[in-house]
């Protein structure tokens, strides 16, 4: 990809981007803790915890039992008493038990106490279906990015993880880090030097003339083999990876689409009030004529069934057609 | 002056405050939604006295009495009632997240059970930075059904987390009599299967709520691991300003009898630590800071509207 | 005769690998059954060994670079003197055993 940090960079696997950015900031910052099921000695369900437990010790890097309200809000309470803590939802499907200390207590505390307090956690959660079912698959980032005081990121690469991560982890108030099942098998370099990536700056992955589809996450792979289909056509695709859903960069995605002249955004969660939705409102309130598609996950649960699950899920054959008729 | 007749007369005095304060509220003819305190005055007075400047306490939505008898300054606490500017969250969080950290309030929250977890968050930021001091959660009977408790009963022992919990069990969670909301009974079982020591007192005396919350805050303090502290009171009100009142006549007025105030000023007088005259005086000088609060809050400016996303992010 | 030793795919998931560790030197013999080299996945270690004595001739791999599966690590040969072939695709696969930890 055309997209490589500058500098001398090191090849390593998506979760060992996490780990990396995980001890740096450790190590920088003795308030950094790591709350979450199976994190310590076993390293992460990914092991992207991995050596974190044996360096730091149990009193930093701790398991805690099922329960995810506990989890986010003893990570809130500990967050605005001072900590700084990261607590891991192996699943987003599960985050779901744990919304109300995230957006009642988290995202507002900053703002009901009149600044008295901030709750500066980041809450790192898998997105995606990989055959797990209709209850480990969903991605529903879309639902968080409208909270007001709450942050959402999206890597799609280790060098994004890495310095997204610790971006996060630097933050003064909550930050929701999606990740994604079918990102963990990804290896990519990554800068030597120690760096942070910046929030609300996508990154043009792919330069084309034809489309522009922006995406984020595991569908970011999709796109690009998408873009390869249709290239052997002659429609070139520019691919804008959104990294940062709140903020959003509608900058970089609205110069894309105005020079392409259509936009098709490409998500795995659901179109209905998805990310799509919104990034196609944003552009169009600054670009009045716009050809747009939005590609997203089929209305259903995904369940584990193996055909079922790629029936629901975008793949590039279908993002290819979208795009064919989008310029048709 | 004895110490021990100092400090008593200062619960009088605290509890006096607070009725006072919640009276001049309702006659200010734009109170907003409240959840008033009055009859359960001994239960948040009794706790405060157990805790020391190093200690956070944390309430529910009914954050009147827990705000007031941390020692929050009356005028600034109303100012927060009824949003305006100088309340100490800027008038953004009213009674349902009042809050003031660096005096020891670290905060009220208005989702029912939903500081509970925050509280043993807390705890543990002080526990991993070898702080003194531990964290009081206050919350109702209502927060006795929810999943939230159960989760922060089993972590807070898990991990010996200075942590004291404090149910001000008022018998109904709005309309709904204890009974027919809550199996386990006394609620303070509910601490049993976690090993977390715990203790069911009269929350309409005041002694009974303060040794009680001297001796379970010591246990979180020391190191030992949280503690519960079920009180069981009375409230005068209805619900709240928005709720109708569904107790018989007789069982309110058989509760107004058991006043926390009354029966502390009657204790004290028997045993000749207050005359007549002094407790009337008592009573005027919490009349008299109640209404120099409610003048204060009534004459503070509103928030500014163009300050609207001030510290949303 | 020359043999090419590659991680025989697919392995499920598994795209690239990192040689984590040789377990000998360019002229070791390696009798049946032993380790050869261990490599790392995104979330597990694949341990290569011999499934049939074999010399080290030539490391294409080094510790810490990376390969796909199917891909040549490095040449093998049943003696030590044989000349190396200019290219390692063509030739014919060493056998191994190789288990996923």
């Amino acid at each position: 990809m055309s997209s490589d940090p500058p500098g001398p960079t090191v090849k390593m696997f998506f979760r060992e981007a996490i780990a990396r950015a995980l001890r740096e900031e450790m190590e920088r910052d003795e308030r950094v803790i790591i709350l979450g099921q199976d994190v310590g000695h076993y390293g992460g369900s990914y092991k992207e915890f991995s050596g974190l437990y044996e360096r730091f010790g149990a009193a930093r890097v701790r398991d805690t039992p099922v329960a995810e309200a506990a989890m986010i809000g003893v990570a809130v309470g500990a967050a605005a008493a001072g900590m700084r803590p990261l607590v891991s939802i192996t699943y987003m499907d599960f985050l779901m038990l744990g919304l109300d200390p995230l957006v009642n207590y988290a995202a507002k505390a900053r703002y009901k106490t009149g600044g008295q307090l901030r709750a500066p956690v980041v809450v790192k959660t898998t997105a995606g279906a990989r055959g797990q079912g209709v209850a480990h698959s969903q991605c529903i980032e879309a639902w968080m990015m409208g909270v007001p005081g709450l942050k959402v990121v999206a890597p799609s690469t280790p060098a994004d993880a890495y310095g997204l991560l610790k971006s996060a982890l630097r933050e003064e108030g909550p930050v929701l880090f999606v990740d994604h099942k079918r990102l963990f098998p990804l290896a990519g370099e990554v800068a030597v030097d120690e760096h942070c990536v910046p929030f609300g700056q996508a990154l043009i992955r792919r330069r084309g003339d034809h489309v522009t589809i922006a995406t984020h996450s595991g569908m970011c792979r999709v796109a690009d083999a998408a873009a390869e289909l249709l290239a052997a056509s002659g429609i070139s695709c520019e691919i804008v990876d959104l990294r940062s859903l709140a903020p959003l960069d509608v900058t970089t995605i609205a110069a894309s689409a105005a020079r392409t002249g259509a936009l098709l955004t490409l998500e795995e969660g659901q179109v209905t009030c998805g990310v799509g939705a919104e990034v196609q409102s944003r552009v169009r309130e600054g670009l009045a004529i716009l050809r747009t598609a939005r590609v997203g996950a089929a209305a259903a649960p995904v369940s584990s069934s193996p055909v079922l699950e790629a029936a629901c899920l975008p793949d590039a054959g279908r993002v290819a057609a979208a795009v064919r008729r989008l310029l048709s | 002056m004895t110490t021990r007749i100092a400090d008593s007369l200062a619960l009088l005095r605290a509890m006096l405050l607070i009725r006072a304060f919640e009276s001049a509220l309702m006659r200010h003819s734009g109170h907003g939604f409240q959840l008033l305190s009055s009859g359960q005055e001994a239960v948040a007075v009794g706790l405060c006295a157990a805790l020391t400047k190093h200690d956070q306490l944390l309430s529910s939505g009914r954050s009147i009495a827990p705000a007031l008898a941390r020692g929050l300054e009356p005028g600034m606490v109303m100012a927060e009632l009824l949003g305006k500017s100088p309340g100490p969250c800027g008038g953004r969080g009213g009674r349902g997240h009042l809050a003031w950290p660096s005096q020891g309030f670290f905060g009220a929250h208005a989702v029912v059970g939903g500081n509970l977890t925050i509280a043993a968050g807390v705890a543990l930021a002080m526990q991993l930075r070898g702080q003194p001091g531990m964290v009081a959660c206050m919350f109702g009977d209502g927060a006795c059904g929810s999943g939230a408790l159960h989760e922060t009963l089993n972590i807070a022992a898990l991990w010996q987390l200075p942590l004291l919990l404090v149910c001000d069990n008022n018998g109904y969670s709005v309309s709904t009599p204890q009974a027919q909301a809550l199996a386990p009974q006394p609620l303070a079982t509910l601490a049993s299967p976690f090993g977390i020591p715990a203790a069911t007192v009269d929350g309409m005396d005041v002694l009974a709520v303060r040794d009680a919350a001297i001796e379970l805050a010591e246990h979180a303090r020391a190191g030992k691991g949280p503690a519960f502290l079920e009180c069981l009171s009375v409230r005068f009100a209805t619900h709240s300003t928005a709720t109708r009142e569904t107790r018989p006549a007789e069982e309110v007025a058989a509760g107004k009898v058991r006043c926390p105030i009354g029966q502390h000023a009657m204790r004290l007088e028997g045993e000749g630590c207050l005359d007549r005259q002094t407790r009337v005086q008592l009573e005027h000088e919490a009349d008299a800071a109640a209404a120099s609060a409610l003048r204060f809050a009534d004459s503070a400016p509103y928030p500014d509207p163009r300050e609207l996303l001030l510290n949303v992010v | 005769m020359i043999y090419q030793l590659a991680v025989p795919g697919p392995i499920e998931d598994v795209e690239e690998l990192r040689v984590l560790e040789w377990h000998g030197d360019v002229g070791k013999i390696f009798a049946a059954g032993e380790m050869i080299v261990e490599l790392e996945t995104h979330k597990a270690v694949v341990e290569v060994r011999a499934a049939r004595p074999g010399v080290l001739r030539l490391i294409l791999c080094a510790t810490g670079d990376w390969e796909r599966l199917d891909r040549p690590l490095a040449l093998f040969g049943d003696d030590a003197a044989e000349p190396l072939p200019a290219s390692a695709e063509t030739q014919a696969k060493f056998l191994v055993e190789f288990e996923v930890t």
